[in-house]
């Protein structure tokens, strides 16, 4: 059991240095806050978003006054025809506009009894303001998504919650911001192990009889533990800011514990392949920031072209922030999420391995 | 022929430290050029060079943190390349760069090292109370190591690599950068380990390895140069003698007639330095008191390890 003893001695140093772990649960919960005030619920986003209703059934109506109205952050108008709809666009009274088109209801039906159907909603939205258009188009997105599943005519029953769901920004940007919190984990990890890399302290261990699954299992541990307690911590404050709860939170703890596992593989191995903390720290971030863009923690993945979805889905990253909004927001459950479980799953075990392997290497130059 | 073999085994066995052919290349740079090294158990070895003379290297070696480019080594019998893990259990390393965990206190360093070692609790804390005892650390014992000043840490730094009870030790500059005082409370600890531990200590202080060990050797560009006791290596050099003198009411009479007999007569402020393959103390007093010149004071300057190193590489062993 040496390894235990290397796992105390590495919390022990993490939690005597109250700088090192004030700035790990800190610096995300800095951005919570920074998103929870900007778009909290006191300022609520005013969008004035139109509505043009071709299919004129119930199931549209219902979308138009049940899903669309109560969404707070939009102003919803309904127009007849697009003429008039384009002209408030233009003169700025708009900042988008929905054309519902025909044959959306069996769209939502079929797609509610398992199709994979596509619903297609033609939304013409003003350019000029990539933030609010982002920002409208993933509201959109998310509240189809959240009406398709209400409709299916069986989980009706099953989830009648749903129809009390009022999807925020705050739901759908804090899972984001939550898996950003455990992207932060790489720098972290690294930090850990060149520390003691470059302090000659890793030497030292080396000279005696642990192994390297020892090391690893040893830096892990620790690891492991702060990223656990970071995970609650998200998770609160994310509920203190007025995110719903939907689904499991195990679901969600689940979810983020895998994150957290690829993010601390990540960092083992930026560790095993530099030897400075000079070295290490840049290389960190140049994981963590393009990864936080490309996998949507502040925005969603649907607005970039697709060879750059392809690259976030490459990651474990954007699956993380897919399912746990899928459970947080809509409350799906653990057979819907399998494909993204099992992905994490085997990067976690892929990421370790290489840690592992790269370790040993370097134990003995 | 048959009892000649067993000797060598028996010869072997009382070797704690055997290298063969060691050597390291860094890239192009030979750092340790085929090292030949036979430590006795219980023996204090000394490694004495300049920064650079492949002194850390040869350790980091023979603790299996660097594998040998050529040649190697066994520990108690070992071979570091073969058996690192088993050789691992046998030594403490006291590393140069003192290594501690800043934010535990004594106990808990200790401890790390001894659980690795697989030490069990009672066991531990009655050996680490002890070595804090005699280190004098035993008083801050609970505060965090990082508030320490460099001495405490140093010898922390060296009671770690004891903790498990190692049979061989291994010290790499146990006092650099340390003033005088914190050197010799930590020379003064090493001293009482000879002859129960084998330790190979490298340093480039040549009082270091002239006070604390039973043999040096003196290592220069990776290659050993000298190898033998102090008395040894300062024989092997010992051409000429130095006489210092100190006295008053010297003569310019007296000053030339020493320079006459002498290959090498200094004079400043009173004080004569004598140099000659072959002097007599008690001719040279009575010759100066017969001059009329009061003696103060007189003696023989014993060679040092460094002359040793400047007679043998041609340059001064402190840069």
């Amino acid at each position: 059991m040496r390894f235990l003893g290397l796992a105390s001695r590495n919390l022990k140093e993490t939690y005597r240095d109250p700088l090192a772990l004030g700035f790990l649960l800190a610096f995300p919960l800095l951005f919570m806050l920074l998103f929870g005030v900007v778009v909290g619920s006191e300022t609520t986003p005013n969008f004035p978003i139109g509505i043009i209703d071709d299919d004129h059934t119930q199931v549209s109506q219902s979308f138009v006054n049940e899903a669309l109205v109560e969404v707070d952050a939009f102003e919803v108008s309904t127009y007849d025809d697009a003429t008039k709809a384009m002209k408030d666009l233009k003169f700025g009274d708009l900042k988008a506009y929905i054309v519902i088109p025909q044959g959306f209801s069996e769209q939502v039906i079929q797609s509610g009894q398992g199709d994979t159907a596509n619903i297609n909603l033609n939304i013409t939205y003003d350019e000029s303001d990539i933030m609010i258009s982002d920002q409208i188009i993933s509201i959109i997105n998310a509240v189809t998504r959240d009406f398709a599943d209400i409709e299916i005519p069986i989980t009706i029953n099953a989830n009648p919650i749903h129809i009390e769901t009022e999807i925020t920004y705050i739901d759908f940007i804090a899972p984001g911001i939550i898996i950003f919190g455990l992207l932060i984990m790489i720098p972290t990890s690294a930090r850990i192990i060149i520390h003691d890399k470059e302090k000659g302290m890793l030497s030292r261990l080396l000279t005696t009889p642990a192994r390297p699954v020892d090391f690893i299992a040893g830096y892990s541990l620790c690891l492991i533990a702060i990223a656990i307690v970071q995970i609650i911590i998200f998770i609160a404050a994310a509920w203190g800011f007025g995110m719903d709860i939907v689904g499991s939170l195990w679901l969600a703890f689940l979810i983020y514990f895998l994150a957290s596992l690829c993010s601390i593989g990540i960092g083992m191995v930026v560790a095993s392949l530099t030897k400075t903390e000079n070295q290490a720290e840049p290389l960190c971030w140049l994981f963590a920031m393009p990864l936080a863009i490309l996998s949507g923690c502040w925005f969603s993945v649907e607005i970039m072209p697709s060879y750059m979805r392809n690259i976030a889905y490459a990651f474990p990253y954007a699956h993380a922030i897919d399912a746990s909004r899928g459970v947080l927001i809509r409350g799906v459950g653990l057979e819907a999420l399998s494909t993204d479980l099992l992905f994490l799953t085997g990067w976690a075990v892929v990421i370790f391995s290489i840690g592992i392997i790269l370790f040993r290497r370097s134990m003995r130059s | 022929m048959h009892s000649n073999g067993a000797e060598l085994a028996k010869a072997s066995d009382d070797l704690a430290i055997q290298t063969s052919n060691l050597t390291k290349i860094f890239n192009s740079l030979v750092a340790v050029d085929d090292i030949e090294l036979n430590i006795k158990r219980g023996e204090l070895f000394a490694l004495l060079g300049p920064n650079g003379a492949g002194k850390t290297t040869t350790i980091n070696m023979l603790c299996c943190l660097l594998k040998p480019t050529g040649g190697t080594a066994t520990i108690m019998g070992y071979d570091i390349n073969q058996h690192p893990f088993k050789v691992k259990e046998l030594i403490g390393v006291s590393p140069q760069e003192t290594a501690i965990s800043e934010h535990l206190n004594c106990w808990e360093n200790l401890a790390l090292i001894g659980r690795i070692h697989g030490m069990e609790a009672r066991e531990l804390r009655i050996r680490s109370q002890k070595l804090l005892e005699t280190v004098g650390l035993d008083e801050r014992a609970k505060e965090q190591v990082r508030k320490f000043s460099g001495g405490m840490k140093r010898r922390l730094n060296i009671m770690m690599a004891l903790i498990h009870n190692p049979e061989v030790l291994f010290l790499d500059e146990p006092t650099l950068g340390l003033d005088p005082q914190a050197r010799r409370a930590i020379w003064e600890y090493i001293v009482r380990l000879k002859g129960k531990k084998t330790i190979l200590l490298t340093t480039h202080y040549m009082d270091e390895a002239d006070f604390l060990a039973d043999r040096i050797g003196i290592m220069d560009k990776g290659k050993i140069v000298a190898l033998g006791t102090s008395t040894e290596l300062k024989i092997s050099v010992l051409k000429k003698h130095t006489i210092v003198i100190y006295a008053w009411n010297l003569t310019q009479k007296v000053i030339i007639e020493m320079r006459s007999k002498y290959d090498e007569v200094e004079v400043t402020n009173g004080t004569i330095v004598i140099t000659d393959k072959r002097l007599d103390f008690k001719e040279i007093v009575d010759f100066l008191h017969a001059s009329g010149a009061v003696v103060r004071s007189a003696y023989i300057k014993e060679p040092t390890l460094d002359d040793v190193f400047l007679h043998i590489t041609g340059k001064e062993l402190r840069e």
